[in-house]
């Protein structure tokens, strides 16, 4: 904004409108307005562009709404009171889905090893513990592959 | 979640509990083929697919007939009977499990005789084989498999 009067800048009258100026300056500037039309003018249009601003300063306030701004910082709280309870399984926390496939899945592992099926004992298909035969010739052996144990007797 | 691992917990140990073959109902299936094996023929009998590749692992005879197949469902501590050629009787009774086997108690009788009797630790769903009677220029192989129902 330019002016003619050179008495007063533009930024002293626009400290003036935000009542930043020294006291006496300010009763100065005052008097010297009486005179000046064109500082008036400034001023007028200072003061009309700082109540633009703070109507519209407001209006943005006002925009937020505090109902939902408490909303929202309820949402957060009650988020952060829910996760230390989730973090052991927090991948299992939302999808049902996911949480069935795990129930499944340990179900199924707990049958695979009670039903001994992933412990089968190492070693040949039977232990011999003992025999009792009238015959002389007994053997014993395993196959080599599979472990497939034979007891062989002579009746002669 | 501390809800959804308790029920999981639960779940584990109600299945563990059924699904544990507990000693006093547990039945033992029991079954016993009867093969003569010789050097006449080259015949492998098709039901023996699975045996004979053990069987020729370690003997050199060229034929397997199945005389016999019996199926015995068995609880601990009973006798099952199988009748043989040769007024042979083979009697096997399941006795105890010993970790993932089954104490199996084995004889052949003779005339009510027992000529053979031996005690075996037979892994759950595997089998033994016992050999040796000769029967018409052969000789008598018995295959006996036992699992846990």
């Amino acid at each position: 904004m330019k002016k003619q009067c050179n008495k007063y800048t533009s930024e002293d009258i626009s400290r003036f409108v935000d009542n930043e100026l020294p006291r006496n300056r300010y009763h100065e500037l005052v008097q010297h307005l009486s005179h000046c039309p064109e500082c008036k003018l400034l001023v007028e249009q200072y003061r009309s562009i700082s109540a633009a601003f703070n109507e519209h300063a407001d209006q943005q306030e006002l925009k937020i709404g505090t109902g939902k701004l408490k909303q929202k910082v309820d949402h957060v709280i009650q988020n952060s009171q829910k996760k230390p309870v989730g973090t052991v399984f927090g991948l299992f926390s939302k999808n049902i889905y996911l949480k069935l496939a795990s129930i499944t899945a340990i179900l199924m592992i707990s049958l695979f090893i009670f039903q001994e099926g992933l412990f089968d004992p190492a070693g040949p298909s039977a232990v011999v513990t003992s025999v009792d035969t009238d015959f002389s010739s007994v053997m014993i052996f395993e196959t080599q592959k599979e472990k497939h144990t034979i007891i062989w007797f002579s009746e002669t | 979640m501390v809800k959804f691992i308790k029920i999981i917990l639960i779940l584990i140990v109600i299945f563990c509990f059924f699904s544990q073959p507990a000693l006093a109902k547990a039945k033992v299936l029991t079954d016993i083929k009867v093969i003569h094996a010789s050097t006449e023929s080259r015949h492998v009998d098709p039901s023996l697919k699975k045996i004979i590749p053990k069987l020729k692992s370690v003997f050199k005879y060229t034929s397997y007939r199945l005389l016999k197949n019996q199926r015995l469902n068995l609880n601990f501590n009973q006798k099952g009977r199988v009748n043989l050629p040769g007024k042979k009787t083979l009697i096997v009774m399941p006795s105890d499990i010993e970790g993932k086997r089954i104490r199996y108690h084995i004889v052949i009788q003779k005339n009510n005789h027992p000529i053979f009797q031996t005690q075996v630790l037979l892994k759950n769903n595997s089998s033994i084989t016992i050999g040796g009677p000769q029967f018409n220029n052969g000789t008598l192989l018995f295959n006996i498999s036992g699992s846990m129902r």
